[in-house]
């Protein structure tokens, strides 16, 4: 009996991780996919749409809320430090210019997987102002391991005065 | 092809034909409108309110513009590149420190910066000029011949490669720059895009550059008075470079210390994304 009950679990466990994966990889993707995501040609970003270089950064929507826009690339990502406030959820979009990379908000859970021709999105909050590594997680060729961005948690009022046009990071001023 | 006419029985023959093509269409209406419906409730794209947009460079790395970059000829490049020889040195090494050597550079740059040239995105009184006389075809032509110019030793300006450096302790910060960049900082190592370890598109060798050449483009890209690199990846980096960094680097290339000298280097061969 118990011999069985372990072979059910068992079963059921590899069955789990089967269908996470074909969740993660195969439907995800697709659906991202038909939501248009598609569109980007990861080549000519830095001619016209949403990730032009003067987008690029902490923006303020029209209700309160903030996005962060971010390319990933051989081997930086832009901005390179990233400026948002605490405690509030922030909405990052990104998406890569050449290879797969990834972002992990380094002694958080927050992880972005970052695909060529797509729009990652993902929704992370702060409780606190400090600042965090944000290395890439996936590899992507010989500088890899010094691809680094860095994520400024700055309290809310800092960023009380960016206008809706106006995009931030810790370069500007 | 010729059709029977379905005269003898009209009424049956038209339900048949008919009801395939009406299903086909309807499941062809269906597959165009659905990634259109579904898409249609995408959240935002570009955001509240585009800032003005600064386009850096007008040249996107596109298979096609790959093709056209990298198809130049080199006999056509040698004539053509006859009157660039007064201030870039006859075999592509130049004599004077500010201005840059193309041997052996890369088709896909020497071709990038006549193109930004031309179209101004990299503001020069005496190059925008002579890039606006040449046809894209000449630029590819250009490309290709200084591609094939050796780098290393060069006997137009007595200069034998590599050179010592006063500063020891500089070599050694170039080295570790060059070679292991610095990931706290995202400064990712320079031979990782201008080679021998990796080439990106774009990205010129740099092994027997002029280093002051170097060094004011470094500092030009780091001011921003320089900003013709696509996605921002040159002045992100150079951003972050001390002076001192930036001098050391720039010597330690200028010096033919850089880990490409000598070797030639797969200039501008198209690789598929």
């Amino acid at each position: 009996m118990r011999q069985k009950l372990g072979f059910a679990l068992s079963i059921m466990l590899v069955g789990c991780i089967i269908l996470g994966t074909r969740y993660y990889e195969i439907d995800l993707p697709l659906w991202h996919f038909l939501r248009g995501g598609k569109e980007l040609d990861p080549t000519s970003l830095h001619l016209a749409g949403e990730f032009v270089e003067s987008n690029l950064g902490t923006a303020e929507n029209p209700d309160g809320s903030f996005t962060v826009r971010m390319i990933a690339q051989q081997y930086v990502f832009v901005p390179q430090c990233v400026l948002v406030p605490a405690g509030v959820p922030i909405r990052f979009r990104m998406t890569s210019a050449d290879v797969p990379h990834s972002i992990n908000v380094s002694g958080t859970n927050d992880f972005l997987k970052v695909m060529p021709g797509t729009v990652s999105e993902a929704t992370f909050a702060f409780a606190t102002p400090g600042e965090f590594d944000v290395p890439c997680n996936e590899f992507c060729g010989a500088g890899h391991f010094a691809m680094r961005a860095h994520l400024k948690v700055v309290p809310q009022s800092q960023l009380a005065d960016l206008r809706g046009d106006e995009r931030r990071s810790c370069d500007s001023p | 092809m010729t059709r029977p006419e379905p005269r003898s029985d009209p009424s049956v023959q038209n339900s048949a034909k008919q009801k395939k093509p009406r299903w086909l269409a309807a499941v062809a209406v269906l597959c165009f409108t659905l990634p259109i419906m579904l898409r249609g409730e995408s959240p935002d794209s570009t955001g509240p309110s585009l800032p003005s947009v600064h386009i850096p460079s007008d040249v996107a790395w596109t298979p096609a513009t790959i093709q056209q970059a990298s198809s130049g000829d080199a006999f056509r490049g040698l004539l053509i590149a006859r009157r660039c020889e007064h201030c870039h040195g006859a075999e592509g090494f130049s004599a004077e420190p500010l201005i840059p050597n193309l041997a052996g550079m890369d088709r896909l740059s020497v071709w990038k910066q006549l193109e930004d040239f031309r179209s101004g995105k990299r503001p020069s009184r005496m190059m925008q000029p002579i890039a606006s006389e040449l046809s894209e075809r000449n630029s590819a032509d250009v490309a290709a011949y200084f591609s094939m110019l050796p780098t290393s030793p060069d006997p137009q300006d007595n200069r034998a490669f590599p050179q010592p450096m006063s500063d020891p302790a500089k070599a050694r910060l170039a080295e570790k720059l060059i070679v292991f960049g610095d990931g706290h900082r995202g400064i990712p190592p320079c031979q990782a895009c201008h080679g021998p370890v990796g080439y990106l598109k774009g990205a010129p060798p740099l092994a027997p550059q002029n280093g002051d050449y170097l060094l004011t483009q470094l500092k030009h890209f780091s001011d921003g008075s320089r900003a013709n690199d696509i996605n921002v990846v040159m002045r992100s980096i150079a951003r972050q470079l001390t002076d001192e960094e930036k001098t050391a680097v720039s010597e330690y290339y200028g010096a033919g210390r850089g880990p490409a000298a000598g070797t030639p280097h797969p200039a501008g061969v198209p690789t598929p994304q």
